[in-house]
C-alpha cells in the first residue's frame, strides 16, 4: 500500500459520464451435447431496436476442427471477441503444432471474458464440440467469464423461451419415472428445428433462418433451416 | 537457483499481483491487445468503472447485462472438522441462468472457497488463489496456513476495492494449527470465526444453523445441520435453489459427502413432520 | 453502528470497544477484536468502512515497528499519533481515501495520552473520548462522572456506566465490549466488559 502526495494539477480529470460503447443486437444460439456428437446452432437475424439489419448473419464461428462458438449480445463486440480468440487459436497451433481442444478453449475464453471484468465484452458465448475424450460437451459462459460445462444451454435474447423446452425435452425435468434415453443425432438436430421455430413465434429478436452446426469425429458437418421473415 | 527462477516466476513482483491495465507506459488500456488479452485488465479511460457497470443492471438502459450472481452458503467449525454447504442456483436478474453451479470451490486437497456474489469473481480470484498457494508449497515445502491463504486473497480483492468486484466467500481448511475458517469479502474484509453463512439466503440459513449448533455435534449431525440449514435457505429465499452441495472438511482434507436436490429434501422433511 | 471508548486514567489509558463485526443487517461475529498493538505501550482503537480498518492499522504498526527496527528507539505516542493522522491526510486527498476512526493511547515519560482522530484526519488529545453513536449516549456520562487522575478501578466503573447505557439506549444491540489498559507495564486485557444487569423500568 502506497499512501502517494499528488499536485493537483496532475491529478486525474473529473470523472464524466460518456456515451455507452454497447448495444443489443439480438440474436440467439443453442447448443446440445450427445454422447460422440455436439449440436450448436443460431438464428441468422441481425436487429437494432425495431429495424432489423441483416437476414443471413449467423453467430456461430468455427474455431477448430472440432470446436464451434456461439456468440450473441453486441455484435461490435462478438467479432472483435471471436477475432482475439482466433488469433489466440492461431497463436497455440503455430507452437504446438496442434489444435487446440475444446475444453481448452473454454477454459480460455473464460479468461478473455474475466479479463475485461472492467470494460466488458457484452457477449453471451456458448461453446460446443468434441472433448480430449471424444464426447460431445457444451460451456456456456456469463459476459465476464464465469461459466460450466452442461449438456444443453440456450444463450441469447429468446433463450428464457428455449431453455425450458430443453429442461423438458432433454433433462426430463420434474417428470416422474421419465426415462433418460441417449440422445440420437437426428433427435436433436429435429429438436433444435422445432425449438427455434417456436421461439421465431414469439421473440422479434429471433427469425430468418437456422444455422447448424453438427460436430462429431468425422468432422463438422452444416446445414440451414429457414425460419419466418417478419 | 531456486526452484522459482528455474520455473522463470518474476521474483521482482514478488507476489506476482496481476497486472491492472493502466500505468503501463505507451499502453493504451482501451485498445485490446490480443497478446495482453490473458495479461491484463482492459479499463475504460476518464469513468468511474464501478459506476460505469452500474449502468447495466439500470432498468432504463436498453443494454442490460445482469452477470451471475450465487447465492446461499454455509460453513462451521466443530468438534469433528469443519462443514461446507451450499446452494445451486445461479440468478442473471430475475433469470435462473443455472440449478447446477459449482459453489465450492476446490482450491486444493486442503482448501476449499465458497462462492457467493459474482460468479465470475468468485472463480477467477480463488484460481488465483490456488496458484499462489502451489506457488507458496514450492517455494516453503510446506502447505500454506488457512490464516495466510485467506489473507493473500483478502489482500488481493483490497487492491480492486472500489471497482466493482462483488464476492463474498469463505475459506476453509486444514492446516498445523487444526480447522480453520476465515470469512473473506470483496471489501476488504476478512475475519476467523466459527460459523459463517453468506449470501441473500444467509439470514435464513443462519436460523436453522444457530438453532441447531453445537460444538459436539458427530459428523452426522454437523452435516444433517448443515444440509437443513441451506434446505430452508432455499425455500424461503427465491435466489436460492437447485441441489445442496456438501463439504467436509478433516486432517486429511476434504471429502465431499453428498449431493441433494432440494426437492427430494422437501419430502423427506415434510414426512418427518407428520 | 461501531463504539470506540477511551479513558485517561492516573497513569494508565483504558480503551474499551465494542466486539461486533456486521455487514448490511447480519452479525457476522460478537466477539471481534478492533483493537491493534502498534508497540509495547501504544494501542489503537480501529472502526469504520471493512477492509480499510484492518488494511489501515496493520500498514500504521508496521511503520512503526519498523521505525523502531530503523532507529533504535520508539516513536512517542505523540509523534506516533501525528504520524498516522499525516497518513490519513495524504490519503484523504488520494484517489481512494481511508474511512477509519480512531483512538490512540500510549504511554511514555510524561505520562499516559489518549488521541482522537477521525476520518477527515483531525486529531485532538483529550482525556476521554468515544467515536460513533455510542458518544450520543456517553458523553454526558463522562462529563458527569470523569475526573482527572482516576485509578482503574473507577475507570473501570465509568465504563461501565456508559456501556450500561448504551445497552440500555441505544436501538442497536452491543452485548460486550473488549477493554485493555495500557501502562507503565504494557498493554493488560481486561476481557469482555458485558452491561451491567438492570430491571426493566
Amino acid at each position: 500500500m502506497e499512501f502517494m502526495t499528488m499536485p493537483t494539477q496532475q491529478a486525474e480529470k473529473p470523472i464524466q459520464a460518456r456515451f455507452s460503447p454497447y448495444d443489443m443486437n439480438g440474436g440467439t444460439v443453442l447448443a446440445i451435447a450427445g454422447e460422440d456428437f455436439a449440436v450448436i446452432a443460431s438464428d441468422t437475424r441481425l436487429s437494432q431496436g425495431f429495424s432489423i439489419h441483416s437476414r443471413d448473419t449467423p453467430k456461430t464461428t468455427q474455431m477448430t476442427g472440432n470446436t464451434v462458438i456461439g456468440s450473441c449480445g453486441f455484435h461490435g463486440d462478438v467479432l472483435t471477441l471471436t477475432k482475439v480468440i482466433q488469433t489466440r487459436l492461431k497463436m497455440f497451433s503455430h507452437i504446438h503444432n496442434k489444435d487446440m481442444d475444446t475444453t481448452s478453449i473454454a477454459a480460455m475464453l473464460s479468461t478473455i471474458l474475466y479479463y475485461r471484468r472492467f470494460f466488458p465484452y457484452y457477449v453471451y458465448n456458448i461453446v460446443a464440440g468434441l472433448d480430449s475424450e471424444g464426447k460431445g460437451c457444451v460451456f456456456s459462459f456469463d459476459p465476464v467469464g464465469s461459466y460450466e460445462r452442461e449438456s444443453y444451454r440456450a444463450g441469447g435474447s429468446a433463450s428464457s423461451m428455449l431453455q425450458p423446452l430443453l429442461d423438458n425435452q432433454i433433462g426430463m425435468k420434474n417428470q416422474e419415472g421419465a426415462k433418460q434415453v441417449p440422445l440420437s443425432k437426428a433427435k436433436a438436430v429435429a429438436l433444435v428445428k422445432d425449438v427455434f421455430t417456436s421461439a421465431a413465434e414469439r421473440d422479434i429478436y429471433t427469425g430468418d433462418g437456422i444455422v447448424i452446426h453438427v460436430v462429431s469425429k468425422d468432422g463438422i458437418t452444416t446445414e440451414t433451416f429457414p425460419l419466418r421473415r417478419d | 537457483m531456486a526452484l522459482a527462477d528455474v520455473c522463470g516466476f518474476d521474483m521482482r513482483n514478488g507476489n506476482s499481483r496481476l497486472k491492472l491495465g493502466f500505468g503501463e507506459e505507451n499502453y493504451d488500456p482501451s485498445l485490446n491487445d490480443v497478446l495482453l488479452a490473458s495479461e491484463s485488465f482492459t479499463v475504460p479511460r476518464g469513468v468511474d468503472i464501478a459506476q460505469n457497470l452500474a449502468r447495466f443492471t439500470d432498468e432504463k438502459s436498453n443494454v442490460k447485462i445482469h452477470f451471475d450472481h450465487g447465492t446461499t452458503t454455509l460453513a462451521f467449525k466443530f468438534k469433528g472438522g469443519v462443514i461446507v454447504a451450499v446452494d445451486s442456483r445461479a440468478t442473471a436478474g430475475p433469470y435462473i441462468a443455472s440449478q447446477t453451479v459449482k459453489k465450492v470451490i476446490e482450491i486444493n486437497p486442503y482448501l476449499l472457497g465458497t462462492m457467493a456474489g459474482g460468479a465470475a469473481d468468485c472463480s477467477f480470484w480463488e484460481r488465483v488463489l490456488a496458484q499462489q498457494c502451489r506457488v507458496y508449497e514450492l517455494r516453503n515445502k510446506n502447505r500454506i496456513s488457512v490464516a495466510a491463504a485467506s489473507k493473500l486473497l483478502a489482500n488481493i480483492v483490497y487492491d480492486y476495492k472500489g471497482m466493482g468486484l462483488s464476492m463474498g466467500t469463505m475459506i476453509v481448511g486444514w492446516d498445523k494449527k487444526g480447522p480453520g475458517l476465515y470469512y473473506v469479502d470483496s471489501d476488504g474484509e476478512r475475519l476467523p470465526g466459527n460459523v459463517f453463512s453468506v449470501g441473500s439466503g444467509s439470514v435464513y440459513a443462519y436460523g436453522v444453523l444457530d438453532s441447531g449448533y453445537k460444538w459436539d455435534l458427530s459428523v452426522e449431525e454437523a452435516c444433517e445441520l448443515g444440509r437443513r440449514a441451506i434446505f430452508h435457505a432455499t425455500y424461503r429465499d427465491a435466489y436460492s435453489g437447485g441441489v445442496v452441495n456438501l463439504y467436509h472438511m478433516r486432517e486429511t482434507g476434504w471429502v465431499k459427502v453428498s449431493q441433494t436436490d432440494t426437492a427430494e429434501l422437501y419430502y423427506k422433511y415434510r414426512a418427518e413432520k407428520k | 453502528m461501531e463504539c470506540l471508548i477511551g479513558i485517561q486514567g492516573q497513569d494508565f489509558i483504558m480503551l474499551a470497544t465494542d466486539s461486533v463485526s456486521a455487514r448490511s443487517i447480519v452479525k457476522m461475529k460478537t466477539d471481534h477484536d478492533k483493537m491493534f498493538q502498534l508497540s509495547d505501550k501504544l494501542l489503537m482503537a480501529v472502526s469504520g468502512e471493512s477492509g480499510d480498518t484492518v488494511q489501515f492499522s496493520e500498514y500504521i504498526a508496521k511503520n512503526i515497528q519498523l521505525y523502531k527496527m530503523r532507529n533504535g528507539y520508539e516513536l512517542s505516542p505523540h509523534a506516533a499519533a501525528n504520524f498516522t493522522r499525516r497518513n490519513m491526510a495524504d490519503a484523504l486527498r488520494s484517489q481512494r481515501p481511508k474511512f477509519v476512526n480512531l483512538l490512540i493511547a500510549g504511554i511514555d515519560e510524561d505520562g499516559p495520552s489518549l488521541y482522537f482522530l477521525d476520518y477527515l484526519a483531525s486529531i485532538i488529545k483529550v482525556p476521554f473520548a468515544i467515536h460513533g453513536y455510542g458518544a450520543m449516549f456517553t458523553l454526558s456520562i463522562m462529563d458527569r462522572y470523569y475526573k482527572p487522575g482516576m485509578t482503574k478501578d473507577e475507570a473501570f466503573q465509568l465504563l461501565q456506566r456508559c456501556i450500561t447505557e448504551i445497552q440500555k439506549r441505544f436501538l442497536v444491540d452491543q452485548p460486550q465490549f473488549k477493554v485493555r489498559v495500557v501502562s507503565k507495564s504494557g498493554v493488560e486485557d481486561l476481557g469482555f466488559a458485558k452491561p451491567t444487569p438492570q430491571v426493566d423500568s
